[in-house]
């Protein structure tokens, strides 16, 4: 229960933003239910300034971590620190920010005496509530929306005032509940600058998503969670080897009865009426998949490597081919690099 | 401060609630028809007045009191409007303080419009208006401190129609504790455990009836300056209610400090 070491930036202790040793929750639904464990034995460092995703299926038990975060909900094993302070304390919640999935507000505030409202329970006084309250409306583009009751804002809206609602008295850590669930593509593109400036001001953020694409573009860090266990943490350039999984060349000249065999080298050969497609699993059969492609009067157009992406990772570490799917409802998350461009007309 | 801003919001909260201007109306109009009423008793209108709006405005309070209250904390958390706050520096027992001070507040606003109605109906038709009429109404006040706390007690832990069941039958049996521990002296010989329970029910529950000088005010009527109670009992009804409501609230914050939400 007691502090960490100390940092004395922010008069904040310890250099992890979040810190989390043997954490747990088991939910008792009741005299005759079986118990249900939310959480179990989550060992978690997220250091300060990184930009932290928290992924996992639903269930998984992203949203009891968060809830034991920020003291909604109560760990039943295990200890957690937020920027050194025991999150029982409420105290330790001074220095954090957070945004629930979905937040709801009075319907009857309009956003800027919500975040006055917000401001105060951070314990702001009024000049620095009002200077941020104007800030923050400007910067999230409610401007035009600011005297309208909260109950005529569209859910887009409301994320984003509920994100300057985190943020209202700048704190060093900021905690999103899958702040990207069921936004349109504005407003994801949105909500991920907004996190992205965050980043670039020095702020830790930790957040939880389904969008698995998202999650890569824009955090340096990862943990994964199944079933209400840890199953990897780290760094993206670590988890994500870089490993090339196939490489596609596309040529023309080449027809299928022009075409050489490939047997041993494709995975899979195709042609869409303009050019000759063949896939292959390796660098090397690559190289000899295009000098026999060549020799036989093709001319190369373009040769894309596909590497792992975090969505193929996850159902990799998770063992669920139907896990991504149920994740991302957005498909492209493979990092496809085009690393030849043939110049020469057919 | 943090308890203040949530007493409020709390506040603001519970003023657009339209069952607040449903009940306030219904309040004053009993208060208006009382006259009529009182014209029917001959020689006691005033009495019937009195009676009528003392009866009026305790009960249209400790309405408000029920049907707002016992759904507060619930909504809060049915809407998840809860998130926001607590996730803030917000310790939860702020929290509850927050939540019944506004109600509280909006209570005692009720009783304010109620009361200035009333009296000023009973000076416009000369009905006369005594000390002990301030005293009654200040006691309704205290009381609805009480009602207020076992309406945010009940919210913190259950739903809002079973939380307003339980504290309507509460707010009703705290009037009768008197009649209870009558019962239980007049049959402690013929059935001692008998007794025993009814004086048990009579320590647990809220002593409300020590609030009903209803009926002292009335016959109080004819003089300005008679009172209902001394000073000294209504110091005791006062700390009486403090130290219940007190008792309430922390039962109300053990309850919701440790629950997951």
């Amino acid at each position: 229960m007691g502090k960490l070491g100390t940092n004395s930036e922010e008069g904040l202790t310890d250099d992890a933003a979040i810190r989390t040793s043997g954490l747990g929750i088991v939910y008792n639904p009741g005299l005759f239910a079986a118990k249900k464990v939310g959480l179990s034995g989550l060992d978690m460092v997220v250091p300060r300034g990184s930009t932290f995703g928290y992924l996992g299926q639903n269930g998984a038990g992203k949203t009891s971590t968060i809830k034991i975060l920020v003291g909604l909900q109560f760990q039943t094993s295990g200890e957690a620190w937020i920027n050194g302070g025991n999150v029982l304390d409420a105290k330790s919640r001074r220095s954090v920010g957070f945004m629930p999935e979905n937040p709801y507000f009075y319907e009857y505030l309009n956003a800027r005496e919500a975040l006055d409202f917000y401001g105060k329970l951070s314990g702001m006084d009024r000049a620095s509530r009002t200077r941020r309250a104007e800030e923050l409306i400007s910067e999230f583009g409610l401007g035009h929306a600011k005297d309208t009751p909260l109950r005529n804002y569209s859910k887009g809206m409301r994320q984003r005032l509920g994100l300057a609602q985190a943020i209202i008295h700048d704190p060093p850590l900021v905690i999103l509940d899958e702040p990207m669930s069921g936004l349109d593509p504005l407003g994801r593109r949105d909500i991920r600058n907004v996190i992205l400036r965050l980043r670039d001001k020095g702020r830790t953020v930790f957040f939880s998503s389904h969008i698995l694409s998202d999650v890569e573009e824009i955090c340096d860090r990862v943990c994964v969670l199944n079933q209400g266990r840890k199953i990897a943490e780290g760094p993206l350039s670590t988890l994500l080897t870089g490993k090339v999984l196939e490489v596609k060349l596309s040529v023309s000249g080449l027809t299928p009865e022009t075409a050489p065999k490939l047997e041993n080298l494709a995975i899979r050969a195709w042609h869409d009426g303009l050019l000759y497609h063949v896939q292959v699993d390796s660098d090397e059969k690559a190289q000899l998949a295009k000098a026999k492609l060549e020799q036989a009067g093709g001319v190369l157009r373009s040769m894309e490597q596909h590497k792992e992406s975090l969505e193929e990772y996850f159902v990799r570490v998770t063992g669920d081919p139907g896990a991504a799917s149920a994740l991302s409802p957005n498909p492209g998350g493979a990092i496809v690099e085009k690393i030849t461009e043939a110049t020469q007309k057919s | 401060m943090i308890v203040a801003t949530l007493a409020l919001n709390t506040f603001r909260e519970a003023v657009r609630d339209k069952i607040l201007y449903v009940l306030m109306i219904f309040g004053v109009l009993m208060i208006l028809v009382s006259r009529a009423i009182g014209f029917v008793s001959i020689g006691s209108e005033a009495k019937v007045m009195t009676d009528l709006g003392l009866t009026s405005i305790w009960i249209f309070s400790g309405m408000v009191s029920i049907f707002i209250g016992t759904g507060l904390i619930y909504k809060e958390i049915d809407k998840c409007t809860i998130y926001t706050i607590l996730s803030k520096p917000t310790e939860r027992w702020q929290f509850i303080a927050g939540k019944y001070f506004g109600l509280l507040l909006t209570t005692f606003v009720n009783i304010t419009i109620l009361s200035a109605a009333f009296l000023g109906y009973l000076w416009i038709c000369n009905a006369g208006i005594s000390l002990a009429l301030i005293q009654a109404l200040v006691l309704t006040f205290i009381e609805m401190m009480i009602v207020t706390a076992i309406a945010i007690f009940f919210s913190s832990a259950s739903t809002p129609i079973l939380s307003a069941i339980f504290t309507t039958i509460i707010f009703f049996a705290g009037q009768m504790t008197k009649w209870v521990v009558d019962l239980g002296s007049s049959v402690k010989d013929t059935a001692p455990w008998v007794g025993k329970l009814l004086y048990g029910v009579y320590l647990f529950m809220p002593n409300l009836h020590n609030f009903n000088v209803r009926s002292e005010a009335v016959l109080a009527t004819h003089d300005s300056l008679a009172i209902a109670i001394s000073a000294s009992e209504m110091w005791s009804c006062a700390i009486y209610g403090f130290s219940y409501t007190l008792a309430l609230l922390l039962a109300a914050h053990l309850m919701f400090s440790r629950r997951n939400l």
